[in-house]
């Protein structure tokens, strides 16, 4: 039977499937901005092995489709090493992976944007290499990778909606179960497609506060400014 | 002292230095000339470690810089500057300043930003030690370049071409200070194009050449006529530079 309009219940789907959405976002984004960051630091400083498997992985999983990812480790990965893997951990696993693949890339050319020449300067001045790191590297290379991570993550907002193919009931899918009992799509997808134009916008919005807060405490915006004043 | 023991060093089939002997005594104020490509600058980071020598050995005060130990001892010795600054742009230029010597030699914070103030005061630039590298002119981060040198209270002070990317006027104020510490009768190792910094610094010239040492003399005598008459390279390099 069609239902002729949308209802409470239906509402109370929707919020869950944002929930879902919102997890899955929060988690790979996180887990995958931190193994991102540890591939590029090793390859960054050349660590042995490592950092070859880092630049091919890396290679592998950003120049292949995440749908086909998903499809491989939901389907391929129990039945070749005889595991049960639920859809939402595979959900997980793909889109921690592609998140970091992605990360790699922002964090390693932040983190080579710094000019070599300040490193070698630290060095003859006989700093060590984590002092290095934390007094000058990393404090540069975050100011370079934060509008970068910014885009990634709004992007990883729209990629999560590919976990529905495997059967995660994320915003997207709710969209579909929507869609088939009211059979109306002039008004399913775009509150489905709101919901994510909200959340990168928002992600946008709370990525160029934190940028702006950053600039600001490490001085870069006030250096800035000053030469404005000048 | 700063002793070179048959260094060489050579980028792909190029030999930059080709088995240098070179001593460089206490309270020497060596200047390096030589033609670009000489190997001035390597010589400069052979003593403080950015360049690794493929022979021979480099030591300072019976350091070598071989010895990852010793090295970091050498580096604690011997402060540089840079022809490009290479201050950091995200700290102030106090913080410039104090970082080493907070963080290398374990000086306290409040004496290593006291320490920076003289200095800076004493380069005319005590105004500024809350501003940026990027607030500063040429000239005045050279300056801070110099200070940030300095601070780490080094025995030898190598100065690699530090006027090189600056206009006359800001020439004129990194050579007063760089007077100054003459003066006081600091080891300094200097790498310059510019003969007017070498003449009015420096009290020892060698010339460079192909990554050989082909004049080795003191001041005086380097600017002599009789020993341009005698060395036709130098001669020309001179005249060149319009010395002669």
């Amino acid at each position: 039977m069609v239902q002729e309009s949308l209802n409470v219940y239906d509402a109370s789907l929707w919020l869950s499937g944002l929930r879902v959405t919102l997890f899955l976002l929060f988690v790979c984004s996180v887990l995958g901005t931190l193994f991102g960051a540890a591939m590029a630091l090793a390859r960054f400083y050349g660590v042995p092995l490592l950092a070859q498997i880092c630049t091919v992985l890396g290679e592998l999983l950003r120049n292949s489709p995440v749908i086909v990812q998903l499809l491989f480790v939901y389907f391929g990965i129990p039945m070749f090493f005889a595991v049960r893997i639920s859809q939402i951990e595979a959900a997980i696993y793909v889109l921690t992976a592609n998140t970091a693949a992605f990360m790699f890339v922002v964090c390693l050319s932040a983190l080579r944007s710094v000019d070599e020449y300040q490193l070698n300067t630290a060095r003859s001045f006989g700093l060590g290499e984590v002092k290095i790191f934390t007094r000058i590297l990393a404090p540069q290379a975050l100011i370079v990778a934060l509008p970068m991570t910014i885009g990634v993550l709004v992007n990883q907002a729209q990629v999560t909606s590919l976990v529905s193919v495997i059967g995660v009931i994320d915003l997207t899918r709710v969209g579909h179960i929507l869609n088939q009992k009211t059979f109306d799509p002039f008004t399913v997808w775009p509150i489905v497609g709101g919901s994510y134009l909200v959340l990168a916008l928002s992600i946008s919005f709370l990525g160029n506060k934190l940028e702006e807060n950053i600039r600001r405490n490490s001085g870069a915006l006030r250096e800035c400014e000053a030469r404005h004043d000048d | 002292m700063i002793e070179f023991d048959k260094v060489t060093k050579r980028y792909g089939y190029k030999t930059i230095l080709d088995a240098i002997d070179l001593q460089i005594e206490t309270g020497e104020c060596l200047a390096i000339l030589g033609g670009s490509g000489a190997g001035k600058s390597t010589i400069i980071n052979c003593i403080n470690g950015l360049v690794v020598p493929d022979g021979g050995d480099v030591r300072l005060d019976g350091l070598s810089v071989s010895h990852a130990r010793q090295l970091a001892e050498i580096r604690k010795k011997c402060a540089t500057v840079f022809q490009s600054f290479n201050l950091y742009p995200h700290l102030t230029n106090i913080e410039n300043i104090t970082l080493a010597p907070i963080e290398v030699l374990g000086v306290k914070k409040s004496e290593a930003l006291s320490e920076a103030e003289k200095l800076l005061d004493s380069v005319g630039l005590a105004e500024h030690a809350h501003k940026y590298p990027a607030q500063l002119s040429g000239g005045q981060m050279q300056r801070v370049g110099i200070c940030r040198a300095l601070a780490m209270s080094p025995d030898y002070l190598l100065l690699d071409e530090v006027t090189s990317s600056l206009d006359p006027e800001m020439t004129a104020e990194v050579v007063e200070v760089l007077e100054q510490l003459a003066l006081e009768g600091r080891t300094m190792v200097m790498v310059t194009h510019e003969l007017v910094v070498a003449s009015k610094i420096a009290t020892r010239i060698i010339f460079l050449e192909e990554g050989k040492v082909i004049a080795d003399e003191n001041k005086n005598d380097f600017f002599s006529k009789e020993f341009s008459s005698a060395n036709p390279r130098i001669r020309a390099f001179l005249h060149k530079s319009g010395e002669i």
